[in-house]
Parts: C-alpha cells; sequence; structure tokens
C-alpha cells in the first residue's frame, strides 16, 4: 500500500517552477532519502506531502488523503504526518515536556497520565530525559533536534518527513541524532522521507534513493544501486563532488 | 515663598488627587477595553480573512490617522445628534478604547508577525489546528515581544487623557486649570504639582511592564 503518492504535481512560486512533473511513490514502512543540490526542490516536495506547501497541478495521495482537494483536512492528515525541520522548532514558550505533551494533550485529548509517561519515555528514548523541565533555548541545537523528533513520535505518528535534520547541527551533534533516525527507520511500519546530505545515512538506512535537480526527479534507484552506479550524468557529477 | 507653599494646600491637594482618580479610573478602564478589542482586532488583521480582515485594517488605518482629539470630540458632540449620549467620562472612555484599539492591534498583528514562521509551521505539522497554534504557541511569544510598545502605549494613553480637559472632563489637569484659574500666582506650583503627579503614575506603569517582562523572560 502506498503512504505518499505524487501524480505528474506542478508547483510554482510565482513564475518560478519550483517542482516539474514529480512523480514518486512511497510504501508504507519505507525508507526514502532524497538527493540533490541546493535549490533543487527537495525542501519544497517534502513540504508538500504535509500541506506546507500547496501544488498547483497533479495528484498528491499521502495516507489516502488527496492534498489537491481543498476540502482535506490538512490538520487530520498532521495528526498521522510528523514533521521534523532543520532549525528544529521547538516552542520557544514551553518546557521540552510541555513540547512533547502539548499536540498529544490538544489533539489527541490523550489522558494525562499517560500522556506524561510516553513522553517521559520519548525523552529516556533520545537521552535527554534529565532535561524535561528545561527550555529549547538552554539546549544545544543536536538536544533539540532529538527533543524534535522524540516530539513528532509522541503523536505516534505513520509517516516522518525529515527536511534536512543535521544541516543546522555543529558536527559533533550529527552522529546522536542520526543514530536516532536509524532506530526509527529499523520499525518497519514507520514511514520515513528524508532530505539530508548525510550519504552515510542514506547508504545504510535508504530503501530507495530519489535524485532531484531544477525541480524534477532525475534518478529513483535502490540504494546500492544508486551509489555503485547511478543512471544520471547530474547524479553522478553530485556524487563526485561529495567527499564521503 | 509663601504663594508657592501656599498652593499645597490642603484644599488644593485634595481637588487635584481626586482628579488623578478620575484620570486613573478612566485610563484603567480604557487599557482593558482597548487591550482586549485591540488583541482581537490584530488578530483579525493578521489571518487575513477574506474581507473582514482588509475592512479591520482599513478601519484601524484610518483611526490611526485621526487626532485623538477628534474622536474625543465626536464621540461628546457628534454622537449626541444621532441619539447617542454619554456623559463625559463616558465619552472621554469610548473615544480612548476607539482610538488605542488601533494602536494596539497594529502593535499585535507585529507582534504575531515577528513571531518566527517556524514556531506555526512546528505547530501545524505536530498537529495543531491554527487555533491553538495561534492561542499556545504564537500569542504567549507575541506578548511577551510586545511588553516595551505596549506599556509606552499605556503611558500615551494616560498623558493623553488630559486632552479631556476640553470636553471638561474633572481629571488633574483640568483641576490644575481650575486652580490657577483662580489664582495666577499658583500657575507654576500647579504645573510642578502636575508634572510629579504624571511622573509618578506613568513611572509606575513603567516599572510593572519591566517587572512583567522579566519574570516573563525567566
Amino acid at each position: 500500500m502506498s503512504m505518499i503518492e505524487f501524480k505528474d504535481v506542478e508547483k510554482y512560486y510565482g513564475d518560478f517552477h519550483a517542482l516539474h512533473d514529480i512523480n514518486l511513490e512511497v510504501e508504507a514502512g519505507e525508507t526514502v532519502v532524497l538527493l540533490g543540490p541546493s535549490g533543487s526542490g527537495k525542501s519544497t516536495l517534502i513540504r508538500t506531502v504535509n500541506g506546507l506547501e500547496s501544488i498547483e497541478g497533479g495528484q498528491l495521495i499521502v495516507n489516502n488523503q488527496d492534498l489537491a482537494d481543498p476540502k482535506t483536512d490538512l490538520n487530520r492528515l498532521r495528526k498521522d504526518v510528523g514533521m521534523v525541520f532543520q532549525h528544529f522548532n521547538l516552542y520557544e514558550n514551553k518546557t521540552i515536556l510541555e513540547n512533547i505533551m502539548l499536540a498529544p494533550r490538544l489533539v489527541l485529548h490523550r489522558d494525562e497520565d499517560e500522556n506524561k509517561k510516553i513522553a517521559m519515555g520519548l525523552l529516556d528514548r533520545v537521552g535527554l530525559a534529565d532535561q524535561a523541565n528545561k527550555y529549547p533555548a538552554q539546549l544545544s541545537g543536536g538536544q533539540q533536534q532529538r527533543i524534535a523528533i522524540a516530539r513528532s513520535l509522541a503523536m505516534k505518528p505513520k509517516a516522518l518527513l525529515f527536511d534536512e535534520p543535521t544541516s543546522a547541527l555543529d558536527p559533533e551533534m550529527v552522529n546522536g541524532v542520526l543514530k536516532i533516525m536509524r532506530e526509527i527507520a529499523q520499525d518497519s511500519s514507520m514511514t520515513m522521507l528524508v532530505v539530508t546530505h548525510e550519504m552515510g545515512f542514506a547508504k545504510q538506512v535508504a530503501d530507495r534513493v530519489i535524485f532531484m535537480a531544477d525541480g524534477k526527479i532525475l534518478e529513483d534507484s535502490p540504494t546500492a544501486e544508486f551509489f555503485e552506479n547511478p543512471k544520471e550524468p547530474r547524479a553522478r557529477h553530485f556524487l563526485s563532488q561529495i567527499v564521503h | 515663598m509663601q504663594d508657592f507653599l501656599q498652593a499645597y494646600s490642603w484644599i488644593n491637594m485634595r481637588f487635584l488627587l481626586t482628579g488623578l482618580w478620575v484620570t486613573i479610573e478612566v485610563s484603567v478602564i480604557s487599557i482593558i477595553f482597548s487591550f482586549i478589542i485591540g488583541s482581537i482586532l490584530g488578530v483579525i488583521r493578521y489571518m487575513k480573512v477574506k474581507y473582514l480582515s482588509a475592512i479591520v485594517g482599513f478601519i484601524i488605518d484610518m483611526i490611526r490617522n485621526l487626532p485623538l482629539l477628534l474622536i474625543i470630540f465626536f464621540t461628546y458632540f457628534a454622537l449626541p445628534r444621532i441619539g447617542v449620549h454619554f456623559n463625559v467620562t463616558v465619552s472621554t472612555i469610548v473615544a480612548m478604547t476607539i482610538f488605542e484599539s488601533a494602536m494596539l492591534a497594529e502593535i499585535v498583528r507585529s507582534g504575531i508577525k515577528a513571531v518566527p514562521k517556524g514556531q506555526l509551521e512546528g505547530a501545524l505539522s505536530n498537529g495543531l489546528n491554527f487555533y491553538q497554534a495561534l492561542w499556545h504557541i504564537l500569542l504567549p511569544q507575541a506578548y511577551k515581544k510586545m511588553i516595551p510598545p505596549i506599556v509606552s502605549q499605556f503611558v500615551s494613553l494616560i498623558k493623553d487623557t488630559s486632552l479631556a480637559t476640553i470636553i471638561m472632563l474633572p481629571e488633574v489637569t483640568f483641576r490644575a486649570q481650575t486652580i490657577y484659574a483662580q489664582k495666577p500666582m499658583e500657575i507654576i506650583p500647579m504645573f510642578l504639582m502636575l508634572a510629579i503627579l504624571y511622573f509618578i503614575l506613568n513611572f509606575t506603569i513603567s516599572q510593572i511592564g519591566s517587572y512583567i517582562d522579566r519574570r516573563m523572560v525567566s
């Protein structure tokens, strides 16, 4: 069953053609990594999946809901599709624990004791249980990103979108975040769509790699095949530029 | 010197302080109403609701560009012509509330706009609807940033209540005028006392503002 399906999707910013005839299917439980040079449309593509960006043409079905249909309830969709951002976007006015507990309380009406138990469990899982009562600004970038992942997981989503989750981090913080993402990917029921420049992570975790340039998908290959023998010259060029 | 001190006789001071109380009363009521109404209008303008936000925006811009005095004249002299009669105090409160709501609406709107876009995107992606995001995430962060401009707006409001002397609201400036109108010798001591009273009042408001600001940071 496909979790995310793009059919001939088009996206414009004014005159700028940001996404060009996108066709892509992501099965439930699959981990797909999006690669490509900056400005290629990776972030725009991933942001259309939970409706942060609208589409101007084609069809986009996520968790059986049609995003091109203006009647689609985006809030219902977003309960099942979490997102982790480059700049974390933790609630600055809430403590770490409240960051994780807020949406389950307001949206899922989860029982308060259970909510706290789940939140503390997640904090434990990302190794930050001792930071529960601090505010986001008191934590390092890497810690904030781990909290952001915990916050998404608290909603028990079916799919998680990662938009360059390690790009804003100091190098020594990257591994802690990737480790958690690897663990999530091992959960066979979680669908993951990841925009990243971490080639090691892509090689190790992705089922498939999508290569984008100029708003188009140029290559869609199984991971091993993409790294060993990329079909597209632009993909070959891109890989040759990256020292890994 | 004798004359100077005589100006601060018990009778004069009681007369002045009663006026100060009127100033405080009119200010506090106007502050409460304009804070509520200004917040609602600011949010509506921020939300870009079709037609409604444009209409609200037009009204806000119009009011902001009128002199407060004109609005006071309007509520006191013009409204009775169409059958709405307010006494002096209510006229002043209504005029101040109309004017300050428009001022605050702009502060609130720009305050919400100043919250980084990622906060809203984070909340929406987390499953919150727009109103939940507004109430729990955007507004608390916006108000925190808005404390200094809101406080200075309230200080202007308090000073501007003196404009109501013109419709003879018996507030503190009007009463000072009443005193020196009878004894021109007392003009300087009265102005001095007025300055002290306004300073104490407004300085207190700014200190309360800074206190709230500090409390919200920690």
